[in-house]
């Protein structure tokens, strides 16, 4: 990237070099007043035993670190939080790669409808989407379970979003129903790229259509998983708005939370800046290792 | 193969449909009616009043207006600072805003709830707490990422001949930007309005952060007290999250095209 860029642009890279840091200037005033230095403020005050704004504050050292990981519901709500992106993120890319190679197979007509209505659900709300599902898998009076009581099926009328082991995957499979849309398309935009020649070759030497799908659409999908991959994570790591709703704020107890909800918990339920804080610095910790293997995708891809 | 594809895209499709058809069908019914028919309709149960109710307890036009508010100011803000970002590190180019963009790419995704303590000290120091420039700030900052990596990716790609000849015909950065790029860049700049804009207008967590009095709610905020203190009220809760889907929904029934578009050209690049 650094060889090509830098071919014939002395021109422009001199002339404009000076007006060139104006023009981005805008961008770096917003992200680093509001992006960067929050994050620098954050990893300080989670030294300090900051409570607020316009309270005095204080270094404290590790306190803060040492009280979140000498409490029980800090680990609970820490497995909760890799149970879901697991279970998300597995589910979600196993379903998009599934549906989108139907669809292609479907041709235009139907196969354009069902991309239309798949993308749907991501444009609303999640608070709406959140709601919308907790009424729909209520124990007594949500369509889940009158469905199954109805078809005599008792036993699976189960309280979804009031046992404590139901309670996470429960929510990962609403996200998946939320978000399978967007990845869908951009898995079936991948399929369109792959020349019909390979198919055609691999028919001519006799393989079925998982055979296809296992030595052709697979390997040649392989990047494009892996960027979703990496991206899905990181989209869910932060999700707050749809799981709270779901589950009214992380319940049962801390069952139903995550870093993404114990975060705003610490500090608009229990009043625990200093939790808050030191749990915001893990989730930074995550999002930086993640955040940096999809700086290397995407600069990798954009060399193609 | 077919029909076992068909059949099972059709299943996709009810789990999609069911949901919306769920919400559609019993916000314009009686509580009784909710209860005794959750997926039929029959004209004795039938009212406008959830709808209406609902209306009035979201103070819906006010908050559509603080919504709107919101979305055009951010809007506005990431789509002209990320545009002239983005030329700049696609034809400038120079070290210095190579690794701005390297830190910007690798701030695309951090979670808000990183940042959420601090920008409320922030705000509240600039005096910026419920405050609709404020918030949109925040909303301008977060997204901004994203925009400067798209605006960057497209104008690379344009080829730098077209550059050269402007100047040659005394454009100076200014002008080739505004009138050369720009008009170049009008998929991106759909595609920035659409995809941030909805990000924005769903948005809660940041305007639950920066905004301490409700009379500057948005939609989506005042949806989410709206339910959470009557979840009982099943009629109300239907009414409420269709009365606040219908703007979207709309939306998507003109600009169907549009919105796939939007995502594809997103997912391009990233």
């Amino acid at each position: 990237m650094r060889k090509k860029s830098t071919k014939g642009t002395s021109s422009f890279t001199d002339r404009w070099a000076a007006q060139g840091l104006l023009f981005v200037l805008p961008a770096v005033f917003f992200v680093g007043l509001f992006i960067v230095i929050p994050i620098f403020m954050n990893l300080f005050l989670a030294f300090t035993n900051y409570r607020g704004f316009g309270n005095p504050y204080r270094f404290i050292g590790l306190q803060n670190f040492r009280s979140i990981f000498t409490d029980p519901s800090f680990w609970l709500v820490f497995t909760n939080t890799f149970k879901l992106l697991l279970i998300y993120v597995v589910a979600l890319n196993v379903v998009a790669v599934f549906l989108a190679v139907l669809i292609a197979d479907m041709g235009a007509g139907f196969g354009t409808f069902i991309k239309s209505l798949l993308y749907f659900p991501c444009l609303l709300a999640q608070v709406v989407v959140g709601f919308v599902w907790r009424m729909i898998l209520n124990y007594q009076r949500g369509l889940v379970n009158l469905t199954f009581r109805g078809l005599g099926l008792d036993f699976l009328a189960l309280n979804w979003l009031g046992e404590m082991q139901l309670v996470i995957p429960v929510i990962s499979l609403v996200i998946v129903w939320f978000a399978t849309g967007y990845y869908t398309i951009i898995y079936y935009a991948g399929l369109m790229a792959i020349s019909p020649d390979y198919y055609e070759v691999a028919t001519l030497e006799g393989a079925n259509g998982w055979q296809k799908f296992r030595f052709v659409t697979l390997p040649l999908l392989a990047p494009a998983i892996t960027i979703n991959v990496v991206l899905s994570t990181m989209g869910v790591l932060g999700a707050y708005d749809l799981p709270t709703s779901l589950s009214s704020g992380g319940g049962p107890g801390y069952h139903g939370t995550t870093f993404a909800i114990l975060v705003i918990r610490y500090v608009y339920e229990t009043y625990q800046m200093g939790k808050a804080l030191s749990v915001a610095v893990v989730m930074a910790f995550i999002a930086i290792i993640l955040g940096y293997i999809e700086l290397k995708l995407l600069v990798r891809r954009e060399v193609h | 193969m077919h029909i076992g594809g068909h059949v099972i895209l059709i299943f996709v499709a009810a789990v999609i449909l069911v949901p919306l058809y769920y919400v559609f069908i019993n916000a314009f019914k009686t509580e009784m009616g909710i209860n005794l028919m959750p997926m039929g309709f029959n004209p004795k149960y039938f009212t406008l009043q959830n709808m209406t109710n609902a209306w009035r307890l979201l103070v819906f036009p006010k908050a559509l207006l603080n919504s709107l508010i919101l979305v055009v100011v951010s809007c506005g803000i990431i789509i002209i600072s990320g545009a002239l970002a983005g030329f700049s590190i696609a034809i400038v180019n120079n070290r210095l805003l190579r690794t701005i963009y390297i830190t910007l790419v690798l701030l695309i995704s951090v979670p808000f709830q990183v940042i959420l303590i601090p920008i409320v000290q922030i705000l509240s120091t600039l005096n910026l707490m419920n405050n609709y420039f404020g918030t949109s700030f925040v909303f301008a900052a977060v997204n901004m990422p994203f925009a400067v990596f798209l605006y960057t990716g497209f104008m690379r790609a344009i080829p730098r001949e077209l550059c050269e000849a402007a100047i040659v015909d005394g454009c100076g950065m200014g002008k080739t930007f505004l009138n050369i790029y720009m008009p170049l860049m009008k998929v991106v700049t759909t595609t920035v309005l659409i995809l941030r804009g909805t990000a924005v207008w769903n948005d809660l967590l940041i305007p639950l952060a920066t905004i301490t009095n409700e009379k500057y709610d948005p939609l989506v905020r005042r949806l989410y007290a709206f339910c959470s203190l009557r979840f009982n009220r099943w009629d109300l809760l239907f009414a409420g999250t269709l009365l606040c889907s219908i703007p979207i929904l709309l939306l998507f029934l003109f600009l169907q095209r549009v919105f796939i578009r939007g995502l594809l050209v997103g997912s391009i690049k990233g």
